[in-house]
């Protein structure tokens, strides 16, 4: 991808320092140093899945695009490998991603501006997937307010780019990978989103919501019905880590005063 | 019952993929564009809403991690919480180093494998 060039904007009399595109550009460098190479890494694994499911390269490219989240596209191979019905398919696929819901109701006030016009609102909230979210959740509310949505689009479009190149990738070396990189591929997900969320903790409430998830995730499996353990997981742990919060907050403010 | 590869001409795939794919998945994202508009971004339930997609997130880990498929479900269980505990020991040693987790776990798991050959 080419450097984009900076573009002059008529509305505006002063001089900005930085312009739009070089935020875009500095979300796309961002995206560069390593959650493009998740991506890849990612992708890789779903374009194999594509290519055992029987779908056209062209399907399997077509899925990254159109339905851009990993877990929901692995659900979505997995049901056609198994030969799951149309309507159970769907279903599973919409269950997965009921998680993209409080991602996208959190990141896109970060991303809103006041002319914002539906169709761009859509579209960013389309790019908003687990990778985008968890490298832009902690950094947006510390940046200028104008270069956020930039910088957004610039580092979502570089996880876009990577995921495309990484499922023709996947789907033409399917057959060939060994068990051990196969093993690899699998685990770049969780080291990554556990180091990635580490990283994202500035208070208590992150920490907690990290453990609570974790150690909800099994105790949980066997009562709850597949497909809502995790809504569960999210539901139980996330407002226990919050209402761990308030209780530390109340505390704090009450020993000051 | 209908079924993809039953009928795998022309442009069916892609109605499927829109149909079956695409707008099941799409539905929550739209439905955050009209929910978002009325949330501020210092209000409590921004901070709740985010919590919870972290744990989600801390669950879909979990899974990944405990009950796995594929070439990870040839690894067995200590290995892959030790190629974890690897991991985010190095992130936490060369200081919160996101890159160099994923490049110690990746090593250790991929070591794991080749030494727990089925």
């Amino acid at each position: 991808m080419s450097e984009p060039q900076p573009q002059a904007n008529k509305k505006d009399d002063t001089p900005r320092p930085i312009s739009s595109w070089e935020w875009f550009g500095r979300g796309f460098r961002h995206a560069a140093r390593l959650p493009m190479f998740v991506m890849a890494l990612t992708f890789l694994g779903i374009g194999s899945l594509a290519y055992e499911a029987n779908v056209s390269l062209g399907f399997a490219l077509a899925s990254t695009f159109l339905i851009w989240a990993g877990p929901a596209q692995v659900i979505f191979f997995g049901a056609v490998i198994q030969g799951l019905p149309l309507p159970a398919i769907a279903l599973s696929v919409s269950l997965s991603s009921v998680r993209l819901l409080p991602m996208c109701v959190s990141l896109m006030p970060w991303l809103r501006r006041r002319d914002q016009g539906l169709g761009v609102a859509l579209y960013t909230a389309h790019l908003i997937a687990v990778t985008g979210w968890v490298e832009s959740i902690r950094r947006l509310p510390d940046m200028p307010e104008a270069s956020r949505l930039p910088w957004f689009l610039g580092l979502v479009h570089g996880l876009v780019f990577a995921a495309a190149i990484s499922t023709v990738a996947g789907y033409w070396l399917a057959a060939e990978v060994p068990r051990e990189i196969a093993a690899g591929l699998l685990f770049v997900t969780p080291i990554y989103f556990t180091a990635a969320l580490l990283r994202n903790v500035r208070e208590p409430v992150d920490g907690m919501a990290l453990a609570f998830g974790f150690a909800l995730s099994p105790l949980l499996k066997p009562f709850v019905t597949a497909g809502f353990d995790l809504l569960a997981v999210g539901l139980i742990g996330g407002t226990a880590a919050f209402l761990g919060q308030r209780w530390l907050n109340a505390r704090r403010a009450g020993g000051a005063s | 019952m209908m079924q993809l590869d039953q009928w795998s001409g022309g442009l069916w795939p892609y109605v499927a993929l829109v149909l079956f794919g695409f707008l099941p998945s799409e539905v929550w994202r739209m439905l955050s564009v009209f929910i978002g508009r009325k949330i501020n971004e210092d209000s409590p339930l921004l901070e709740w809403v985010r919590a919870v997609s972290t744990a989600l997130l801390a669950g879909v880990v979990a899974n990944i991690i405990l009950t796995p498929s594929g070439a990870l479900a040839t690894v067995p269980l200590f290995a892959r919480l030790g190629a974890m505990a690897f991991g985010l020991g190095v992130y936490a040693i060369i200081g919160k180093s996101v890159i160099g987790a994923v490049l110690a776990g990746e090593a250790a798991i991929i070591f794991f494998a080749w030494w727990f050959s089925p």
